[in-house]
């Protein structure tokens, strides 16, 4: 029993008396039961917001950018903080599956595959601001440095915008084959019990022909590894670079060198924030408590409360160094955005991330699982004002006071940003009915050392 | 030297046709004609040039103008590509200028200034944008009688009928006109007069200069106005006269910024310019102390200038403050004796009386009585009169022309009522207006650059107008009827000729010459016998009750409002207010605060403010409110030109009616305010007034400093930090890396001289003409969305100055101070300094904007232009947000066939006004200032093809050919010879925000204050 | 002699390693072992060498590096250079720290997508491949080894019962119908 030795104090991962074939029988059940009422009720809000977003989103393309609230003081708004939020949130998916197996922490099991999935489903969202974000659309793909009849007209590698495209699409790609690859054995899995000819033939072509081969683990283990390994610089390079949109340049307020760690410190805030958000409802509509477990919604509050800290330092150094670097665009930069006319976003970005993720320092409410879920939330709203005080409060005021203007949504601005939540919800829904939701191959091989029956067992043994 | 082959013909010895082609400068024929030849070439090619544009017109009125239209005869001045320029001249009646109008393909495009003329040459906004209105689609298409089209000569015969009877039944008839300082116009309508008896000719001026005329001419028995040459004032005290922009017809500003420059040729001294007044104006905001006073202490002023001057006594005391100015003014004027002058804008005969009695005492010579203007002529009692005979009904007739009182006179209601049943009316008019709608016979009149002209805007100095284009549509010029209507058989243009021939042309200059010139000059003219008259300056004064005066004035942009119709105007921002499409009554902070009446900021920025009502003797009108810095307390401003109802698209059709309170064309008038409900909606595209105490900004000095100090001590090189040394942000060592060579080719630099420029934005409507900048209307720009590639900050102070501003701010140490300090900084003073910055695309030599282009649609030009790829612009608005100088404008919408954007890009006709040398961008693109890359290339081109070297007066942009104030000079930097590097050279250079190390082309000029604090 | 080959299933992991054992020691040929997740130690046991799939990630990764320094070099240095923002178009070294970003990102590209290809090349996995796995259940909770059977098929069953075998298979060789 040496290989599956773990000390009987840690907290089993697996609750229940579970067996190999009842994790089958788990993971298997919301695939091959049919949706409930509520799940349909969820669906179709999520589809009408999303029709909602495509409706405005083809107003804009058709009318024009004009239909924003952006002006000339202002450029970006809604469009970009949307972008930079779902990016944020993407990054929990990667820093769980990635980051944790390089640490060796099981408990990641129970909960990677539903945080890759909403990481390429918030990369989606990303990914369409900055695309309808531009005055021409449909021109999109002169970012990429594609030889064209145009003559030697190439893209600008100095741009961090074109680095985003780069960063994007990689970090898209990359996490999408590191995702499909782990689903293979449990796409195989559903493959031999379905009955219904039609779902054989989808499971089957999905699973490309998995059969679960000695060597084929072996070299399955190894690949897990290696993209483990290159996600987890991938990751922080993503959103570092979605942030030098706002370092390298000369805009008081977002010329600061401070930015990559802040950003990606934000992303795994609002990552977690939403992995949890979403968890503990389907842990709860999947019948899945016994694995994830109350322990998983714990460990994440925790790593919430450490990143919202990190966060809350940021924005009190960006303070200090303002004050102390003794530029005077740069400490009225600072001072407008705490006290200006915007000082009420800046106030709920620094209730929601600062504040509210310190409660998480008493046991008793992060594992309630109520306070969890709200505060997940709150994190979520409060890192969207995070990027919003940030662009549009360094935009509207900057250097030279004639242009100085302010900035206010139009229902398309609304519209598109619920449309892409909708949007969101609308794959993750679909994921949940049709997608293994947990690595069920992972958790068979660790339910002997941390599932609670067989730790029991051993205790008694010895 | 290489020879290059033009033909066979050169392989002859003796060609003539080789030797005639090296004689000649141009191959074409300028369009002048020779002087004695009958059949003249400039007529027949303005009839090839005028059918085939009016074929493009009409096709125009099918389908898109771009369907081209192939000249039936090519004439042969005409070189497609190729622009021509005319000399002609404008004078409407409230603008009378010399200009150049560039015409391409034979359409005119572009007004410019005519800098060979010696008076009259610097063109305001208005003029500037006045080609726009010839393709206005309300034109009249062709004369009417009753409300339908008919032919000139059946529109003839029947005026001559009706003419006919009334002269049989002695009923007098009124020609109302314009003022016309025409001789020709003159003679004709002598001739008209004498014809018909019955009719008297009254000269009408919207807004009037009555009582300066009748000043001038109890004094010196001639009605006109003085003249005055301010580049030749030491000190100029003017009493509410804005001369910068209107006053007594304006085109003073050149004079005065030639005063205004401390450099080696006036050994570092400048004019000192006091201003007395109630509104804050563009010659208030320039000048170098500015005193708010109400009307009535406006004239008391006046009165104890001239007492003190004088020696006689004044009854009445000024209140201490004002006499302290008061004071200074004389103690300035007698230093300055000869140099010294004394201007009024005061509407009272009194009053300019004593303006030129004093000047007379001064023995001025910055005024200028030999030669007087004649561009003003109206007479208040003859019109109050007319007023009178109307109601009275003594007359049965009447004839307006060039003017729309049914608009513009105070009384206009019961004008229309009148006018609407008399037996005969007849209107010459553009546009059906509302007088002329409801005139019997309704004669369309040809726009000025359709029209013949010759005027004598001041003694001796003559101007000639010609048509650049044929009429667009059957309309006839005035004088044209006329001399039909007096049986002669000769047409305007033989009139002028011979006239000119006979009567005006001497020492030897042809008509040809004058007419390639557009001018004449006489300079022997006999000196007028001045009639010293004694002056009662004890006439009582209005005394200061506790109502309010409302201070009638035109805006730079609208004027009498003759252009409300013209779309580029009504976007023009008002250089004091930065607000566009709009009038409003203007009231002093601290009135506003005691009325309760508010200005404030909706969500998305855009300025709203309250409406109050304004009552005066039985009328009223409610108009929003602008809360105006400057303003004197108890005095509300108010703008001439807007409220026009007919003859114009709905858009145009904004603000209210001035002249329904002009009592007496009297600007002052004693009203009554009081708030009403509601907010107005204004479209400003300036929300914050104030510098923030930003030294990087505007830097400014004071003449005492500039002339006592070191540069380092008031325009010191900003220095950055590198590795914590101090270093040069001019020195190579603070760039990351080696700099592109600059030193081949040409580099352009712009220089904007912070203290010539006055900030009457001729450049702005300039710039629009020459690019084709869209007009985005008074949503948008209420949206910031405005799309001028060159704008006109203006600050105010917050403290007394500007530079107390900046002291106060650095002085800000801690939390709360500074916060406190910067909140304050954000309210303007109750009577602050002004400073004007025009602001264009700074073309930086390390422009943020390029390096985050995604697709390197903006990048960097060889000869120091920051360049946009329109067609590979994306549209991600990044280069906008990193651009410090916020220069960079999107195309929100298609501004151009669009409907929701139904201005000139939106109808064949208007669009007839492009440029063609310049794109008309598309959605979803930037742009922005370039430069006038296509005029400099131009140059370079012609320059090429002639194979000569290019020489520093031809560059130029549309700003700064516009900018006749020489604030503006542009140029090749790497010519050591050019004024440009001289400027740049110069001590009071320096960038805007140049700690930022962008490196900016367009450079600036620090402003010398010549303030004098008592 | 015919020689068949032999399903045998086993319903948990560790049985499973210590039945390899004793085959192998037995000397009996294994085929294949199917399992339902991954067995650490099985590689071992059954002697399979380590793959190498890491090393070729390394050198895809290598690769993307060039073709982003090589992509960014000719566009922007080489074809045409221009003066974005007064940067140093003219020299490459100069110009590199704006590159950085993309040539991290394309490395990370390649080594990630070519290796996620190659892993999928070797072990046949693309779309409408047929599964191959001889019984379903190994990808629920049976642990399969398929081998060859010996000379005595009974006295092997009794063997590999006693190996804690759950059923044992006996698959028919085609070739022994000819």
């Amino acid at each position: 029993m040496s290989s599956h030795y773990e000390a009987s104090i840690r907290k089993p991962l697996i609750e229940g008396d579970k067996s190999y074939h009842d994790i089958t029988v788990d993971i298997a059940r919301p695939i091959e039961t049919p949706p409930n009422k509520d799940w349909w009720i969820a669906f179709s809000i999520a589809l009408i917001a999303f029709l909602w977003g495509v409706g405005c989103i083809i107003y804009t393309i058709g009318t024009g950018i004009g239909s924003w609230g952006l002006n000339k003081t202002v450029g970006w708004a809604w469009d970009i903080t949307n972008f930079v939020w779902w990016v944020g949130i993407a990054h929990a998916g990667t820093l769980i599956s990635a980051v944790l197996l390089l640490f060796r922490q099981k408990w990641r099991m129970g909960i990677n595959r539903s945080a890759e999935a909403m990481t390429i489903f918030a990369v989606i969202q990303a990914g369409l601001f900055p695309i309808i974000h531009m005055g021409r659309p449909w021109l999109a793909y002169w970012m990429f440095p594609l030889p064209n009849q145009f003559g030697s007209l190439w893209v600008n590698f100095n741009s961090p915008l074109l680095w985003d495209i780069f960063a994007i699409s990689t970090y898209l790609t990359v996490s999408l084959v590191f995702w499909w690859t782990g689903l293979l054995p449990d796409f195989a899995m559903i493959r031999d019990r379905a009955v219904k000819p039609f779902q054989k033939k989808i499971y089957s072509l999905v699973s490309f022909g998995w059969t679960g081969r000695a060597k084929d683990w072996q070299r399955f283990e190894e690949v897990s590894l290696v993209l483990a390994g290159l996600a987890t610089p991938l990751v922080l390079s993503v959103h570092s670079i979605v942030s030098m949109d706002f370092a390298t340049s000369v805009i008081p307020g977002w010329h600061t060198t401070i930015f990559p760690p802040y950003f990606v410190a934000g992303a795994i805030f609002s990552g977690f924030a939403m992995v949890q958000t979403l968890l503990i409802i389907m842990r709860k509509v999947s019948r899945l408590e016994s694995y994830i477990t109350l322990q998983h919604i714990e460990l994440m509050n925790i790593i919430i409360m450490i990143t919202g800290s990190i966060v809350g330092c940021a924005y009190i150094t960006e303070l200090f160094i303002a004050w102390y670097s003794g530029v005077e665009y740069e400490q009225y930069a600072f001072l407008n955005r705490a006290t200006g006319p915007y000082w009420w976003a800046y106030f709920f970005m620094m209730t929601c991330n600062v504040v509210s993720p310190q409660i998480m320092w008493f046991k008793k409410l992060r594992t309630s699982i109520i306070v969890s879920f709200i505060i997940s939330i709150v994190v979520n709203i409060g890192m969207w004002f995070e990027r919003f005080v940030i662009i549009v409060t360094s935009l509207h005021r900057d250097f030279l006071p004639s242009s100085w203007t302010m900035f206010s949504p139009t229902f398309i601005d609304i519209g598109i940003f619920i449309g892409s939540i909708g949007f969101f919800l609308l794959l993750f829904l679909l994921y949940a009915r049709s997608f293994p939701v947990i690595a069920q191959a992972e958790v068979k091989s660790i339910l002997k050392s941390s599932g609670e029956n067989y730790k029991k067992s051993r205790d008694s043994h010895e | 030297m290489k020879k290059y082959w033009k033909g066979l013909e050169q392989l002859k010895v003796q060609s003539d046709i080789v030797d005639k082609l090296e004689q000649n400068e141009f191959v074409e024929e300028i369009p002048v004609e020779k002087s004695e030849d009958k059949n003249s070439s400039r007529r027949d090619f303005l009839k090839y040039l005028g059918f085939s544009t009016t074929a493009a017109a009409i096709a125009g009125c099918e389908g898109p103008v771009i369907k081209s239209v192939p000249y039936v005869v090519q004439p042969e001045q005409i070189i497609p590509g190729v622009a021509n320029y005319y000399a002609t001249a404008i004078a409407d009646g409230n603008d009378f200028r010399s200009i150049l109008v560039k015409t391409r393909e034979g359409r005119p495009i572009k007004i410019q200034n005519n800098k060979d003329a010696k008076s009259f040459n610097c063109s305001n906004a208005r003029v500037n944008a006045s080609v726009l209105d010839l393709y206005d689609t309300y034109r009249l298409q062709g004369p009417k009688v009753d409300g339908n089209y008919v032919s000139w000569d059946d529109f003839n015969n029947q005026i001559k009928g009706n003419l006919e009877n009334l002269i049989n039944d002695n009923k007098r008839i009124v020609l109302l006109t314009q003022t016309q300082c025409s001789p020709t116009t003159k003679l004709i309508l002598d001739k008209f007069l004498s014809k018909y008896s019955n009719i008297e000719h009254i000269e009408y001026d919207a807004i009037s200069s009555s009582s300066a005329l009748d000043a001038f001419e109890n004094i010196y028995g001639i009605r006109a106005l003085a003249d005055y040459d301010f580049s030749k004032a030491e000190t100029i005290v003017s009493v509410d006269a804005d001369f910068l922009s209107d006053w007594q017809g304006g085109s003073y500003s050149s004079g005065w910024s030639k005063t205004r420059v401390p450099n080696a040729g006036n050994n570092n001294s400048m004019s000192y310019h006091i201003q007395f007044e109630s509104n804050m104006t563009l010659s208030g905001a320039n000048a170098d102390n500015r005193v708010p006073a109400n009307p009535s202490e406006l004239k008391k002023i006046l009165a104890h200038i001239y007492s003190r001057l004088s020696g006689q006594p004044v009854n009445g005391s000024l209140n201490p403050n004002l006499d302290k100015y008061v004071d200074l003014s004389v103690k300035k004027l007698k230093s300055s004796g000869t140099k010294s002058v004394l201007i009024s804008g005061i509407d009272d005969v009194n009053a300019q009386e004593m303006v030129l009695m004093i000047n007379d005492f001064l023995n001025s010579d910055v005024i200028d009585i030999e030669s007087p203007r004649f561009i003003r002529n109206g007479r208040n009692s003859e019109l109050l009169k007319m007023m009178e005979d109307l109601k009275s009904g003594k007359i049965s007739g009447m004839i307006t022309s060039g003017i729309n009182p049914g608009y513009s006179l105070p009384e206009s209601e019961e004008f229309l009522k009148i006018f609407k049943n008399l037996e005969f009316t007849l209107s010459f008019s553009m546009k059906e207006d509302e007088t002329s709608r409801v005139a019997k016979f309704l004669g369309a009149s040809s726009h000025y650059l359709e029209s013949w002209g010759d005027y004598e805007f001041k003694t001796g100095h003559y101007y000639l107008a010609q048509p650049t284009i044929r009429p667009l549509f059957d309309t006839k010029q005035f004088q044209d009827v006329i001399l039909s209507l007096i049986g002669s058989d000769t047409n305007f243009y033989d009139e002028i000729k011979s006239n000119w021939k006979n009567n005006i042309l001497s020492s030897g200059k042809t008509w040809g010459k004058s007419l390639q010139d557009g001018f004449f000059y006489d300079y022997s003219q006999n000196k007028l016998s001045i009639r010293r008259k004694r002056i009662n300056i004890n006439s009582p004064f209005a005394e200061r009750s506790n109502e309010f005066s409302l201070v009638l004035y035109p805006k730079v942009g609208m004027g009498d409002g003759q252009r409300a119709s013209n779309a580029w105007l009504q976007e023009f921002p008002d250089p004091i207010t930065r607000v566009t499409w709009d009038n409003y009554i203007t009231l002093s902070i601290s009135d506003a605060k005691k009325l309760k009446l508010k200005n404030y900021n909706v969500a998305n920025g855009a300025l709203n403010g309250s409406y109050a009502k304004i009552t005066s003797n039985s009328k009223e009108i409610i108009a929003p409110v602008i809360i105006q810095p400057g303003q004197a307390p108890g005095t509300i401003g108010l703008s001439f030109g807007y409220g026009k109802k007919y003859g114009m698209s709905d858009e145009m059709k904004v603000g209210i009616n001035a002249f329904n309170l002009y009592n007496d064309f009297n600007k002052i008038q004693k009203v009554n305010i009081s708030k009403v409900k509601g907010d107005h909606e204004f479209a400003c595209i300036q929300l914050h007034n104030t510098m923030m105490g930003r030294d990087e900004v505007i830097k400014e000095t004071t003449l005492e400093i500039f002339n006592t100090k070191d540069k380092s001590y008031w325009n010191p090189t900003v220095m950055v930090s590198k590795n914590h040394i101090e270093t040069k942000v001019t020195s190579p060592e603070v760039d990351i890396w080696r700099d592109f060579d600059r030193s081949i080719g040409h580099h352009f630099n712009l220089s904007i001289d912070l203290n010539s420029c006055n900030g009457c934005g001729a450049c702005v409507i300039a710039c629009t003409a020459e690019n084709n900048v869209p007009v985005v209307g008074k949503e948008e720009v209420r949206r910031s969305r405005d799309m001028h590639w060159i704008r006109i900050d203006r600050y105010y102070s917050s403290e007394d100055t500007i530079q107390e501003d900046i002291k106060k701010a650095e002085e800000a140490k801690g939390f709360r101070k500074y916060k406190s300090t910067l909140n304050a900084l954000e309210q303007a003073a109750e009577n602050p300094q002004v400073v004007f910055q025009p602001i264009a695309c700074m073309h930086c030599n390390h422009a943020p904007c390029e390096t985050v282009c995604p697709v390197a649609a903006t990048s960097h030009g060889r000869q120091g232009q920051n360049q946009m790829a329109y067609n590979r612009c994306v549209g991600t608005r990044y280069c906008a947000n990193n651009c410090p100088y916020k220069v960079r404008r999107f195309n929100w919408f298609s501004y151009a066939d669009n409907d929701e954007f139904d201005y000139n890009l939106n109808n064949p006709l208007g669009k007839m006004v492009l440029n063609p040398d310049v794109t008309v961008r598309s959605r979803g693109v930037m742009e922005k200032c370039t430069l006038c890359i296509q005029k400099t290339q131009k140059v370079i081109l012609d320059a090429k093809r002639d194979g000569r070297k290019v020489t520093d007066k031809d560059w130029q942009t549309a700003c700064s050919d516009a900018c006749s104030d020489g604030a503006m000079v542009f140029g090749d930097v790497n010519d050591k010879e050019s004024e440009i590097s001289k400027v740049r050279e110069g001590d009071r250079t320096y960038r805007v925000l140049e700690s930022l190390g962008t490196k900016p082309n367009v450079i600036y000029q620090t402003k010398i204050r010549n303030n004098i604090n008592i | 002699m015919s020689k068949n080959n032999l399903h045998v299933l086993f319903d948990d992991d560790d049985i499973l390693l210590d039945a390899i054992k004793k085959i192998k020691e037995k000397k009996y040929h294994i085929n294949e072992v199917y399992t339902p997740f991954p067995i650490h130690g099985l590689d071992k046991v059954l002697g399979l060498k380590p793959t190498r799939i890491s090393i070729l990630a390394f050198i895809y990764g290598c690769i993307g590096f060039t073709v982003a320094v090589l992509m960014m070099n000719y566009i922007m240095i080489d074809d045409w250079p221009q003066n974005i923002g007064g940067k140093p178009s003219f020299s490459f070294i100069e110009n590199m720290p704006a590159f950085v970003p993309i040539m991290f990102e394309m490395t990370v590209f390649f080594a990630a997508h070519l290796m996620v290809l190659t892993f999928y090349m070797r072990s046949k996995l693309w779309p409408f491949k047929k599964a191959e796995n001889p019984n379903p259940l190994t990808t629920d909770n049976m642990f399969l080894i398929d081998m060859e059977s010996g000379d005595n098929l009974n006295k092997m069953k009794v063997f590999l019962k006693k190996t804690g075998a759950v059923s044992i298979e006996v698959i028919e060789r085609d070739d022994n119908e000819k």
